[in-house]
């Protein structure tokens, strides 16, 4: 996942593009014939020093390598501060990335 | 001095008048498996918040009117309300809900997203405020070519 995250007058801008085929059932129907090949990011969320700062849980409506920007407030983070955001989809990966506030 | 002060005393004051909500996030393809499998926007309101009543203002959707690739739809949803929940559906695929953000209490509403569209169609967006009270807005637009083939 590539993360750029932001800090400018005490808001946290955040764009991270999660590498995800993100197959819909229709779309695993027409590639394999079988709808159960399905798989797409079900939950997402972010965080900064242990905090969450980021949570969505998703359907198979959103597109292929998605891109998820969202805004928090500083609230305390700085600079330098780690940014943790982890996906998992509906087979059960998951993965991880971590990226600095800049 | 004085008003950097005055200004940490005052956000001092509001954590501790605001019960802390869960530091663990809601993931509600757990919570509201319903939701996921709802075909129309109200049964998919209805089984994320349990009503379809919603008050018509104070949530903005922003998509181009006519997106050319349905397979990335770009989405914005912006809103003050002070809330816990925003979703958003379109009633152009087989099934309604497309994202459930859980806020927590650093979150500002402005969420952007790509979502596949099949056809032409409106996407809506609620925020559940902490009042209680479902807030809506809405935005019709033409997809040039569908995108749930991929």
């Amino acid at each position: 996942m590539k993360i750029k995250a932001k800090l400018k007058n005490g808001v946290v801008s955040v764009k991270a593009m999660a590498k995800h085929k993100m197959w819909t059932y229709d779309i695993a129907k027409k590639k394999t014939g079988n709808r159960n090949d399905a798989n797409f990011i079900t939950h997402i969320n972010a965080s900064v020093n242990d905090k969450v700062v980021f949570d969505a849980s998703t359907s198979q409506f959103l597109s292929k390598n998605p891109i998820f920007k969202f805004k928090f407030k500083a609230d305390g983070f700085k600079k330098g501060d780690k940014i943790v955001m982890t996906w998992v989809d509906l087979k059960g990966n998951t993965k991880t990335s971590k990226s600095k506030i800049k | 001095m004085e008003r950097r002060t005055f200004l940490s005393l005052g956000f001092g004051a509001l954590v501790l008048a605001a019960v802390p909500a869960s530091v663990r996030a809601e993931d509600f393809r757990k919570l509201k498996p319903n939701a996921w499998t709802a075909k129309t926007v109200d049964d998919a309101v209805k089984a994320l918040y349990g009503t379809t009543a919603t008050i018509a203002k104070g949530v903005t959707v922003v998509t181009p009117d006519v997106a050319s690739n349905g397979g990335a739809v770009p989405v914005q949803v912006t809103s003050d309300i002070d809330a816990k929940t925003v979703a958003i559906f379109q009633d152009a695929n087989p099934e309604s809900c497309v994202i459930v953000y859980d806020l927590n209490e650093h979150s500002i509403i402005d969420f952007s997203i790509k979502i596949k569209m099949k056809k032409s169609g409106t996407i809506s967006a609620v925020v559940e405020g902490k009042d209680g009270k479902l807030y809506s807005g809405s935005k019709s637009l033409e997809v040039a070519l569908g995108g749930c083939e991929g």
